[in-house]
């Protein structure tokens, strides 16, 4: 699978010599440079004809380099490995790129992210506000490089209010809500008892890391920020950073880091994913199940802080390698942990799954039919759950995968019982790969002491966090990241929200919302306001200028 | 499965809660359940420390910094910042820095959560300028001794010595 056969390559180099481009392929990375007329083009085909895979796109302000502005377009091959990444470039006066959002409705949300902090305009397609607040002035764009990180504009501060509705009820869940764990605001449409429609609104949490990265960390200092994104999956993204500037400097990790990564994000997967079933019998009111489901989880917490020295936010990762070894104490209890774990969890998986109202609760509700998960690119257990076979720990191996084996588990329901039996099976696939992956661990430096990261490369990376594909995208600077762009999964999910909560009764509602696993701080760490492009009367508030 | 048997399966969860019994402990009047391998908040040893800067650099929240002044160098640190990522513990060239498993941090004083170390500059023997602590220009010239002509000034007056140096030599940069 690690061999990039040149026919397929050489079909991308082509493809982009069609479109009067050019291209340059990197180990697993085509380089795609297309002029921006022909750049819809290139989109459609590679989404519909190549049937890539559409991840995120990225704006960079690359005046100081070479006095333009590009975007790029972030593709995967999954049956081949690679990543597609199509770059196009705009002049720095008046900057404006054809959306490609009409052929992938994917790219809706980053693109907007782009207009809105780099202040590229997309033509064709309607424009929004989504990611800055609404008082922020207009012409400031905080990840262009002659803004300080440190700036604050003057801000008039604009309340919003609840959309008022004639026709239908409106139910507003947050921006605070005990049902919900972080701060996201959704209003539900409803005509009695069903949903008609949704919105949502997240953007409570911005803390512009990604400009704090590229102005005032180092290489090694950002490691510990990627972890910072997520509290339950905060190691997906120091390895995803770390393997991404990695890349980007060719830099070759000792193979017994990328075992200990390895490892150690599958020990994360179990954790989260037992912490995610608690939460849904939680929700489903079967608080028996949640204190167990929890009780089991402890102790993989308890063996996180024995293989990392941390319950979560491990600092093992840098870039080069790992820092802290696993010796043949831990690994003995790592094993013995993982057996009983396994026998307590299928126990207890069997008693939950098997009372009636968990089960009437969770089939058949929140359907996602396969045809809207692969439109809308949606990821990770949501994507498997609805019969789209990907994960990247398969079509793009990382770390030490390739030396396990291991099934997806994909299920064809699109329910909320399939995403929970997705899940389920993941965690005894985890705990089989953990077992593997001791077992052939070879020995070895754990880290590289020297190493050089030469400026201007660009690296990407997926990760396959438990909610889905983590994306890091790294151009190198001096001593730190020139740019750094972080897609959490969830940021792919959100949008099918609005389909599974369509038409079902209000109730489910919650349960629909967590199905998704969402991690709305990771995906705010930009902010994001959504807002339906089909209804009319879905607007912000009034008194909120978009 | 028979159908009795399938109705009364939900009720086996009384069995594993029989089974698991008390899993939580009374803490704070029992040990907390902490591995072997737990980080906690970090001790700086005073007498080893010499000032160099190198945790600063490492730091990744900014817990640990140096405040420079005329000729002094005190570096602060700052629990309330700190991560626990002992990154600095990493880096430190004479280890005068510890990991402990200390995590009741709490306090009533904010100025508990500070710890100050305040180093004194050396003079440049040349120009009187004052720039890296006399514990560290001690390091230094213990590491290497050869640097025992040109430690006692300031990086600047260094620069300065040796482009005279190198001016006054009769083959310069570029002399065949």
């Amino acid at each position: 699978m690690l061999m990039h056969s040149d026919s397929i390559i050489n079909e991308y180099v082509s493809l982009a010599k069609s479109m009067k481009g050019d291209a340059k392929a990197e180990k697993d990375t085509v380089h795609i440079v297309v002029p921006k007329e022909t750049l819809v083009n290139t989109a459609s085909k590679l989404f519909n004809e190549y049937n890539c895979d559409f991840r995120t796109c990225v704006g960079v302000d690359e005046r100081p380099l070479n006095g333009y502005f590009s975007v790029t377009y972030i593709f995967t091959d999954n049956k081949n490995g690679l990543y597609i990444l199509v770059k196009t470039y705009t002049e720095p006066q008046n900057p404006v790129i054809p959306s490609i959002v009409k052929t992938v409705p994917g790219a809706d949300w980053c693109e907007m992210e782009t207009r809105d902090l780099l202040g590229i305009e997309f033509a064709d397609r309607d424009q929004y506000r989504l990611v800055l607040p609404s008082g922020w002035p207009e012409e400031i764009h905080p990840l262009r490089k002659d803004i300080p990180y440190n700036y604050r504009p003057p801000i008039r501060s604009v309340s919003e209010k609840i959309t008022p509705s004639t026709e239908l009820g409106v139910i507003p869940i947050g921006p605070y809500h005990p049902a919900l764990h972080e701060p996201e605001y959704f209003e539900l449409y409803v005509e009695g008892e069903r949903v008609v429609d949704v919105k949502y609104r997240g953007f409570h949490v911005h803390r512009g890391i990604e400009k704090l990265a590229e102005t005032r960390m180092t290489y090694q200092q950002v490691n510990f920020l990627a972890e910072r994104i997520c509290g339950i999956c905060g190691f997906e993204h120091s390895t995803c950073y770390a393997l991404a500037v990695e890349k980007a400097a060719k830099i070759d990790v000792p193979e017994r880091a990328q075992y200990i990564r390895s490892i150690v994000l599958e020990v994360e997967r179990i954790h989260s994913h037992l912490l995610w079933l608690g939460v849904a019998f939680h929700v489903v009111g079967y608080d028996t199940g949640f204190m167990h489901m929890w009780r089991v989880r402890e102790k993989i917490m308890y063996l996180a802080e024995l293989l990392t020295g941390s319950r979560k936010t491990y600092g093992l990762n840098l870039v080069g390698g790992v820092r802290k070894d696993i010796n043949e104490e831990k690994k003995q209890k790592t094993l013995e942990t993982l057996k009983e774990t396994e026998k307590d969890f299928k126990k207890l998986v069997e008693v939950a799954i098997s009372v009636p109202q968990v089960k009437k609760r969770l089939t058949g509700t929140g359907i996602l039919p396969r045809e809207d998960a692969v439109k809308l690119s949606v990821e990770g257990p949501v994507a498997r759950a609805s019969g789209v076979n990907k994960d990247a720990r398969r079509d793009q191996p990382y770390a030490a995968y390739k030396y396990a084996s291991f099934k997806i588990p994909v299920y064809t329901e699109g329910d909320n019982l399939a995403r929970a039996l997705v899940r389920v099976d993941e965690v005894l696939e985890s705990i089989s790969i953990i077992e593997q992956l001791l077992d052939r661990i070879p020995r070895g430096p754990i880290k590289l002491e020297d190493f050089e990261i030469p400026e201007g490369k660009t690296g990407v990376q997926v990760v396959e966090a438990p909610r889905g594909g983590d994306i890091h995208f790294v151009i190198t600077g001096h001593g730190k990241p020139y740019r750094w762009r972080v897609r959490a999964p969830t940021y792919s999910n959100i949008p099918a929200l609005k389909i599974m909560l369509k038409d079902q009764p209000l109730a489910d509602a919650p349960l629909t919302i967590a199905s998704i696993d969402p991690c709305f701080s990771c995906t705010d760490r930009v902010l994001v306001v959504r807002e339906n492009s089909k209804t009319e009367w879905l607007k912000l508030a009034p008194g909120v200028q978009i | 499965m028979s159908i009795v048997k399938k109705a009364i399966k939900p009720v086996e969860v009384l069995v594993i809660a029989g089974k698991t019994k008390r899993v939580t402990v009374k803490y704070p009047y029992q040990e907390p359940i902490l591995s072997p391998e737990f980080r906690g908040s970090i001790e700086i040893n005073p007498e080893k420390c010499i000032g160099c800067g190198a945790c600063v650099n490492a730091c990744p929240p900014n817990a640990l910094e140096m405040i420079e002044s005329q000729d002094k160098k005190t570096l602060r640190y700052y629990v309330g910042r700190c991560i626990f990522c002992w990154r600095c513990i990493d880096v430190c060239p004479v280890g005068a820095i510890k990991g402990t498993r200390n995590f009741e941090l709490a306090t009533n004083d904010p100025l508990d959560l500070y710890t100050y170390i305040v180093h004194s500059k050396a003079e440049c023997s040349s120009c009187g300028n004052k720039v890296e602590t006399v514990k560290m220009r001690k390091y230094i010239m213990q590491k290497s001794p050869i640097t025992e002509n040109y430690v006692n000034k300031c990086p600047d007056c260094r620069k300065k010595s040796f482009i005279n140096a190198i001016s006054t030599r009769k083959v310069g940069f570029h002399g065949e």
